[in-house]
């Protein structure tokens, strides 16, 4: 019920031209990490930093400015950690292929101990 | 062959735990010593008299404290603001989200600590500085940021974190 409450009430606040905006903001919004909560993103949380951001992210894409453009403003001021889908660029790629190559390494191993 | 890659392989999980540890402690040191140092956003805020505050008042070594009149824990670190205030450090006090008169009362109530006063009544200039929530102190050396403490500022964070970094700031310069 109280959820219910919530996106209705979420619907009334924000408005959209179309779909496709309306999906990016969502999108954005469930990306984004709460700044001040310990873990979660800005979908989830009331906290009054979450809701200038959501409010920021709304105007922005009713400016037009593109979702890569929204992502760079938001971790210029809120930092790298900002975001829940972090670019795959640069030390990203670590973050992103770490564990896979870790893996292959592991399973690598188990390989050639069994052969010899 | 065998024998080594035996070796290597109880070796391992250490060497990913030692890795992994290394960045989680590099991340963590830069969370709370190491900031990247950048550029002062633009903004076009005014003071409570409502004349405009420019970037002239953060030359030189400043603080920017982020208060409101509505925040306990800026109660809590007002004495020792008051305290660097009396040591020669100048503090611009960025007013949060707060109401002019309700903000100006609780200066008169509890002291002035802030050389300059900016007030920012929707919190524009705070989000540009990614501000979370008040009280979070900002240390500026030149126009740019340096250091930024977020919550209470205390005599132990002062010495940790701001203070290492105007000592270095000074040494650069000489």
């Amino acid at each position: 019920m109280f959820l219910i409450a919530l996106t209705s009430s979420a619907e009334l606040i924000y408005q959209f031209e179309d779909q496709q905006q309306e999906d990016r903001f969502y999108r954005l919004i469930n990306e984004t990490r709460c700044p001040k909560c310990t873990s979660g993103s800005i979908a989830s949380s009331n906290a009054p930093v979450s809701r200038d951001l959501k409010q920021k992210i709304y105007e922005l894409i009713l400016a037009g400015t593109s979702d890569e453009e929204i992502k760079n403003y938001i971790s210029e001021r809120f930092g790298a950690s900002s975001s829940y889908k972090p670019a795959v660029k640069g030390m990203n790629y670590f973050l992103w292929f770490g564990p896979f190559i870790f893996l292959s390494l592991i399973i690598l191993i188990f390989y050639f101990n069994k052969r010899v | 062959m065998s024998f080594l890659a035996r070796i290597f392989l109880i070796l391992l999980p250490v060497l990913i735990f030692i890795f992994y540890g290394k960045v989680l402690l590099i991340d963590d040191k830069k969370s709370n010593d190491y900031f990247e140092p950048k550029e002062f956003p633009v903004f076009q805020l005014n003071n409570f008299d409502g004349i405009p505050t420019n970037l002239d008042i953060i030359s030189g070594v400043k603080l920017l404290n982020v208060w409101a009149s509505w925040c306990i824990t800026c109660l809590v670190e007002h004495p020792f603001l008051s305290k660097l205030a009396e040591s020669q450090i100048e503090i611009i006090g960025l007013n949060y989200k707060d109401d002019k008169t309700k903000a100006l009362d609780w200066l008169k109530r509890h002291g002035n600590p802030y050389t300059s006063l900016i007030y920012d009544p929707r919190g524009d200039l705070a989000f540009d500085l990614g501000v979370t929530g008040a009280p979070e102190t900002f240390l500026i050396v030149d126009q740019k940021i340096v250091g930024h403490i977020q919550g209470e500022l205390n005599e132990d964070k002062w010495k940790s974190t701001f203070l290492p970094i105007i000592q270095n700031s000074q040494k650069e310069l000489n």
